[in-house]
């Protein structure tokens, strides 16, 4: 089972290595620029953002109280999430094509709504487990 | 100095053991990866299915029917990605201590595995955040998108099964029943940060499903579609494609073979209506009612045959989608639509005439359409 499914993905992973090197010999922005894409997640995911989680995490612990913790945590990852997912709709630093219909709504104030109901959720979720834990 | 620096890194940096969280716990890291495999399967098989009905190879078929077919498994290939980007990050926030474990590498096969990690690691990342800036039509990159997307998720795939195969046993053993007791922690527990990580995962599909959720349609906040003229969105302008002066141009005929049909005859001949999706590959996708004539009747007309592919070739001048063709599985529920939800098309959409197929990619849909040759 182990050795079948490690040669079906060597296997694959061999034919992504040769259409990968296609790609990357065409042209040679496919290169640079395609290699800093794949080599990028990696360091800015393992030298800035999870360094970056832990260090909140840490603090999160740290400074606020006991029934308080669990709904902040989860209200500061869903912001995290939503905000990421909204970057690439708020922050365009290239001509993006104008197409009426598309990525045309009015993403700050949606994001705003998304995350003002999230810690309205945290709110009530603290104050139910504050008063529960002071009885 | 060098040495000095060396111990300065050796001190700041942490230690396998000094992440102490639940959500390290090999029993945490398993479910994630169970999860975030499935979302990774799920988005791999449905794009290879975009691939081939774009690129069809020729042992290739794809059904006309039901109409909805390529909405729903270009659908689920977005959302499977949106959902896996939470996914993802909590993966590697579980195993990120494993990130730190010395020695840095214990032996050829460890070095290659550390190896594999890395390309499994990228590959994840360059699929999500170039899909996620594509569907926002945001390109940050100068290269060509598709073949890139392409050709990673094979790299993507490859590192996945490798990696499964790799720790088999630790999934085995992680998957046994997370209800064993665990030390008190400050943070979220093992079972809090699953929730957590799910909720956040659904957030993330509901945030954004309403590209191509009816339901959710005004719902979601981070949607990149709005309604667009006509109640449809427009993907490419007739401005943007430079055909205005061409579509608006009186001369303008429909040639089939050797025949020539002005707009005026068009309307003249036997109008078909049906509701059928406009279904992007970028996620999106918008059911709409649409009037015209059946390709087959035109092709009849034309004293043509209707089981053969037919090439359609729009008033572009160049460009990618400037023809496209339609199969000979298509033939018959395809409509030259000249009306859109009871009004005529907009230059925007396709004025005079474009091609509405059922279960087709959008960018398949071609628009401003000038001339049809059966192959």
């Amino acid at each position: 089972m182990r050795v079948v499914l490690a040669l079906v993905g060597l296997a694959l992973l061999g034919y992504g290595a040769v259409l990968a090197w296609e790609f990357a010999a065409s042209r040679t922005v496919n290169a640079v620029e395609g290699a800093a894409w794949f080599v990028g997640g990696p360091l800015v995911h393992d030298g800035l953002v999870a360094p970056a989680v832990g260090l909140a995490g840490l603090a999160l612990t740290r400074l606020v109280p006991g029934p308080w913790r669990t709904p902040v945590a989860v209200g500061a990852v869903l912001t995290a999430v939503l905000t990421l997912l909204a970057i690439p709709l708020l922050w365009h630093p290239f001509l993006v094509v104008t197409n009426p219909g598309l990525h045309d709504r009015d993403y700050g104030a949606g994001l705003a709504v998304a995350l003002g109901v999230v810690w309205l959720a945290v709110a009530v979720a603290g104050v139910i487990r504050f008063q529960k834990a002071h009885r | 100095m060098n040495a000095r620096l060396a111990r300065l890194i050796d001190k700041v940096q942490p230690r396998e053991e000094d992440f102490r969280a639940p959500a390290h716990d090999e029993k945490v890291t398993a479910r994630l990866g169970l999860w975030l495999g499935i979302a990774f399967l799920l988005c791999f098989l449905t794009g290879l299915l975009s691939h081939a009905v774009q690129k069809p190879p020729a042992w290739f078929v794809w059904p006309a029917s039901p109409v909805n077919l390529y909405r729903i498994t270009q659908g689920v290939h977005v959302l499977s990605g949106i959902a896996a980007i939470p996914l993802l990050l909590a993966k590697l926030w579980s195993v990120y201590p494993k990130l730190f474990a010395r020695p840095l590498i214990r032996s050829l096969p460890h070095a290659l595995e550390r190896l594999s990690i890395l390309v499994l690691s990228g590959a994840a990342f360059f699929e999500l955040a170039t899909g996620l800036f594509n569907v926002a039509q945001n390109y940050l990159w100068g290269f060509y998108f598709p073949s890139a997307h392409y050709a990673v998720a094979w790299l993507a795939a490859g590192a996945v099964l490798l990696h499964v195969a790799v720790k088999l046993p630790v999934i085995r053993r992680g998957l046994t029943r997370l209800d064993t007791p665990e030390p008190p922690g400050h943070g979220l527990s093992r079972r809090g940060f699953l929730r957590t990580t799910y909720l956040a995962a659904g957030a993330a599909v509901v945030a954004t499903a309403g590209a191509t959720v009816p339901l959710l349609r005004d719902v979601s906040p981070l949607s990149w579609r709005s309604r667009g003229p006509q109640g449809l969105p427009v993907n490419r302008t007739a401005g943007a494609a430079r055909v205005t002066d061409a579509a608006l141009d009186p001369s303008w005929r429909l040639e089939i073979g050797a025949t020539r049909l002005s707009l005026a005859e068009l309307e003249a001949l036997p109008q078909h209506t049906a509701d059928l999706p406009i279904a992007c590959v970028e996620g999106w996708s918008q059911t709409a009612t649409w009037t015209g004539v059946p390709i087959a009747d035109l092709l009849r007309l034309a004293g043509a045959g209707t089981d053969r592919p037919v090439r359609v070739t729009s008033l572009e001048r160049r460009g990618a989608y400037r023809t496209s063709i339609l199969p000979a599985t298509h033939t018959h529920g395809t409509l030259l639509a000249l009306r859109l939800n009871g009004e005529r098309l907009t230059l925007d959409h396709g004025f005079p005439c474009r091609v509405i197929a059922p279960s087709r990619p959008g960018v398949l849909q071609t628009k401003w359409v000038h001339r049809l040759e059966v192959l």
